[in-house]
């Protein structure tokens, strides 16, 4: 008796559970799907359905790298109906192969940095703003007075051993880095980008002989400096004020100048049915709206949330962030810098992870 | 001494697919309907997306990857630089690993069946739990307990010598030798489990020493010793989970980081990825063939109906606590570690930030029902996991049976070289290539708009889930398969009982626990899957392992390692509560006589 009851039961479970993860989420009209790297992008969208009955927007969020193997691999029948990821250079890749809609930014008040973001084709649009090459110190191992004042000084033996960086191949915001680095020591304008890229090589092979530390991402990176293995790191700004706030209060944000601009950026996929591109555009605009951008602030409180606005009369989340004009930023061109990606990427794997 | 020569390869002594059951009339016929269906599932599965991937070796362009329909340059490109050391240092560290894991799967299965040592019902219980825990999380439970400011540390142990030396080759080889002993165990184990003690004795009584038996009784075991072997080579070289962490911070790259490397900038070169995976699967060709080799130059028959029930010899007392104590070090490594590391660290406030003191909290527990990142709590996802493991595992556990069946009524044929071949080349393949050969095959026009839209939906990341265990599977489930003497279906079917209740009777009990613990496998297995499931999960459907890795990603070390311990946890609640069901639910003569092939 207790045996056939504990059989039924088993197969009934066994049958809910194949019904359940069988069904997928109720679809009304056209399926935008959104391939996300922030961390508050579950709330946006949620946010987003509640406040648009009738829309059904869905979320595939991932890193960036999974995000664009997968775009990459859909090719010409993609699934994506928007890009949704910190650094502009994919997306001026994407833009050279015509696989971005373009003229898609919506009427906003941008702000100076906003508007130095958008492409002449509007393929892209920037919705937030961090910085790369942020100088993240812990201020229980190093004075503010002692830390260095220029990119040169930091490429000197005071500090050697001191300093830590991600690895490109791994951190999607460090090779924004690298190519501002060299656009910035190159005194990089237009044209060839050769001596710029060799400045750059040369800079980067002086702080890897004066103890340079590499790690993977922001994570390990930063746990260098909270072990004190190291002192400081060059990294995302966000990052750092995550830290800042929550595990690591000695933790601080410097910048020396200058440092890399890196917008918070979405594009929409030019391939997608009309009705798909308008609801993305919808999506966008939505973004854009205080509705939108208090979604962004709060969603990811200690991570993604900490970004400057890119909108006139939207403040910071967060008061350990201090005013984006205080902030030296240089912005560079990714539709030069986008497609040297994998060459300076390798490059650094042979002289500077693996030298 | 020589093995009696006989015509028939022995079920028992030899290991999964190599020396089963003779094969049976029925089997002769090499194109039944049913091995068609099943090559046909195996195409779906596995071969189409999977040839997809490596057609891009050659020819980028059939899939828009770039404008050549014929080159060898991705081939030139991948065997030079840090990819060709990286397919290198994996070749040898797999190498190595085999031959550690067998070596150490050996003694412990020596210890445990043919001597008195202490806890002999737990070790083969806990070489189960060892099977079921990932690499990646052994590692960072590792990781947790050596860091500098971690769980040991907290506790007052320096373990500064300890992190330098784990995060380097010995780690690499100590993890991946852990996590290898179990698939090598059951097999040897297997093996010895049907040789009686006679061969000891006889060579004993022709004045052997230690040494001389062991020369002379290993040989007999020889299949299930090279099987191990061919196994654990090929697990070792499919991992990514240590490549990518261990391998990565001590600059010592491996093929499979290679290959990760190569799709993770963008445009990601799959070609190059391509290659390295062909790398992979032709790497476990010569084991096969060594074993294959060997097997056929004798026969290896060594049971029948007069085998005795191996003699335990009875070690001294000191004897015995050396040999628990060094099994009992093997599962510290293997479970113990990991597992104090991961449940201290995710108590311990601010794990591996330089302080003065350790301040034990629950609140990366609470931070798990409600999470920092808005709308990302592991409830919903974990349920989702489940969901997953069930279906998977279901099909997977009937999938894996029939072609353990076809598999070991084949022997000695060219198509049971060529499964055993495609099985074992398919344990290799990383969870990675599969995630994108599906995109690349299913996402075809021709598949997508003529035939059937499965992209990033749930049936299809349940076909590769499916796809992913279910080599590792058959191959496990062959051994005990392999020893099903067909004639006990026959007798039944003679008695007048229909083709189902024939194998219910007689083929089910003989084989219910290895059902039920491969399907325990492939359950743990699907719900600590991250390669597949983070490329082909349906939008807005996030399983637990995406979230775990988000956390993680995210650098919120706390709240990703209660989540872990918590899945870990939840994993082995299924288990118990299946061991539980098995044991309300089945008949008491399956308990007894169900452990053909594997012991518990």
């Amino acid at each position: 008796m207790l045996r056939g009851a504990a059989a039924t039961c088993v197969v009934a479970s066994l049958g809910l559970v194949a019904t359940n993860v069988g069904a997928s989420p109720k679809a009304t009209g056209p399926t935008l799907v959104v391939y996300s790297a922030q961390g508050y992008d579950k709330a946006a969208v949620a946010a987003f359905n509640k406040t648009n009955p009738g829309f059904n927007v869905t979320l595939n969020d991932n890193s960036t790298g999974p995000l664009l193997q997968q775009i990459q691999a859909e090719g010409h029948n993609p699934k994506w109906g928007i890009l949704w990821v910190d650094g502009a250079t994919a997306f001026a890749a994407l833009d050279q192969q015509h696989m971005l809609a373009t003229h898609i930014v919506p009427k906003a008040n941008f702000n100076a940095v906003g508007k130095a973001n958008i492409p002449a084709d509007g393929s892209y649009v920037p919705v937030s703003m961090t910085a790369t090459g942020a100088l993240v110190y812990d201020s229980a191992q190093i004075k503010p007075s002692q830390l260095p004042k220029t990119w040169a000084q930091l490429a000197t033996s005071k500090y050697a051993h001191d300093l830590g960086m991600n690895d490109p191949t791994q951190s999607g915001p460090t090779y924004p880095l690298i190519a501002g680095l060299m656009n910035y020591l190159g005194h990089y304008k237009s044209g060839s980008t050769a001596s710029a890229i060799k400045a750059g090589e040369a800079y980067l092979a002086k702080l890897k002989r004066l103890g340079l530390v590499i790690n993977a991402t922001n994570g390990p990176t930063i746990g260098a400096i909270q072990a004190h293995t190291i002192k400081m790191a060059i990294v995302q700004s966000s990052a750092g004020y995550g830290q800042e706030i929550s595990s690591l209060p000695s933790l601080r944000v410097a910048y020396l100048t200058p440092v890399t601009a890196l917008p918070g950026v979405i594009g929409i996929d030019r391939l997608m049915p009309q009705a798909v591109q308008n609801e993305a555009r919808k999506f966008v605009a939505w973004v854009l709206s205080p509705a939108g951008q208090h979604v962004m602030k709060t969603g990811d409180p200690q991570g993604d949330s900490l970004f400057w606005p890119v909108l006139n009369g939207e403040s910071a989340s967060n008061k350990v962030i201090p005013p984006i004009a205080s902030v030296p930023m240089q912005t560079i061109n990714p539709y030069v810098w986008g497609p040297l990606e994998t060459s300076i990427n390798n490059w650094f794997t042979a002289n500077v992870n693996n030298g | 001494m020589t093995t009696e020569l006989t015509a028939t390869p022995s079920p028992v002594t030899a290991p999964p697919v190599v020396g089963a059951a003779p094969p049976t009339p029925r089997a002769r016929r090499r194109w039944s309907g049913g091995t068609i269906v099943l090559w046909l599932i195996l195409t779906v599965l596995i071969i189409a997306p999977v040839g997809c991937f490596i057609l891009l070796a050659t020819s980028p362009r059939l899939f828009n990857q770039g404008s050549q329909y014929f080159t060898l340059a991705y081939i030139e490109q991948t065997l030079r630089g840090s990819t060709l050391r990286g397919i290198l240092n994996s070749l040898w560290v797999s190498s190595v690993v085999a031959v550690l894991a067998v070596s150490i799967a050996t003694t412990l299965a020596w210890l445990v069946q043919r001597t008195n040592v202490w806890g002999r019902r737990v070790w083969p219980f806990l070489m189960w739990v060892l099977l079921l825990v990932p690499t990646w999380m052994m590692t960072l439970g590792w990781g947790d307990l050596l860091q500098p400011y971690g769980a040991a540390s907290a506790a007052g142990i320096n373990t500064h010598f300890l992190y330098g030396e784990f995060f380097g080759p010995t780690g690499i080889i100590i993890v991946l030798t852990t996590a290898a002993v179990p698939f090598a165990y059951f097999i040897v184990a297997a093996g010895l489990q049907g040789l009686g003690s006679e061969f000891e004795d006889a060579a004993r009584i022709h004045g052997a020493g230690r040494l001389a038996v062991l020369r002379t009784v290993l040989p007999i075991v020889a299949p299930a010793l090279l099987s191990a072997l061919a196994i654990s080579f090929a697990e070792t070289m499919s991992d990514f989970g240590v490549a990518f962490t261990l391998g990565y911070h001590s600059n010592f790259p491996m093929a499979t980081y290679a290959l990760f490397n190569a799709i993770s900038n963008y445009p990601a070169n799959f070609s190059v990825a391509a290659v390295i995976a062909i790398v992979l699967i032709a790497s476990t060709i010569p084991p096969i063939m060594l074993q294959s080799r060997v097997t056929r130059r004798r026969s290896y028959a060594v049971l029948s109906g007069r085998t005795r029930i191996a003699r335990r010899h009875e070690l001294r007392p000191w004897a015995r606590v050396g040999a628990t104590m060094g099994i009992g070090l093997v599962f510290f490594v293997g479970l113990g570690g990991p597992l104090l590391g991961s449940v201290l660290g995710s108590f311990v406030k601010n794990l591996g930030i330089y302080s003065s003191g350790v301040h034990l909290t629950t609140a990366y527990y609470t931070q798990v029902l409600h999470p920092s990142i808005a709308d990302k709590s592991l409830g919903s996802p974990l349920v989702l996991s489940n969901q997953l493991g069930v279906v998977v595992a279901t099909a997977t556990g009937v999938l894996g049976f029939f072609l353990a069946r076809r598999l070991v009524s084949n022997v000695g044929g060219w198509g049971q070289r060529v499964t055993d071949v495609f099985l074992l080349g398919s344990v290799a393949v990383p969870g990675v290539v599969l995630g994108v050969g599906y995109i690349f095959f299913y996402n075809l026009g021709l598949i997508a708009h003529d035939l059937i839209n499965l992209y990033k939906t749930l049936p299809l990341l349940m076909l590769a889930l499916v796809a992913n265990s279910l080599p590792g599977q058959t191959r496990f489930m062959a051994g005990p398969v392999a020893q099903l003497q067909p004639s006990l279906g026959d007798a039944a079917r003679v008695h007048g009982a229909t083709r189902w209740r024939a194998w219910r009777t007689t083929s089910l009990p003989l084989v219910s626990r290895v059902l039920l613990w491969g399907w325990l496998l492939t359950f743990t297995k699907t719900i600590a899957e991250l390669a597949i499931v983070q490329i082909l999960y349906p939008p807005s459907q996030e399983p637990a392992s995406v979230s775990i890795q988000s956390y993680l990603g995210n650098y919120e070390l706390g709240t990703g390692t209660a989540m872990t311990v918590i899945t870990m946890v939840e994993m082995l609640l299924v288990i118990g509560l299946a061991l539980a069901l098995y044991r309300a639910l089945a008949p008491r003569g399956w308990r007894r006589i169900g452990w053909t092939g594997v012991e518990s």
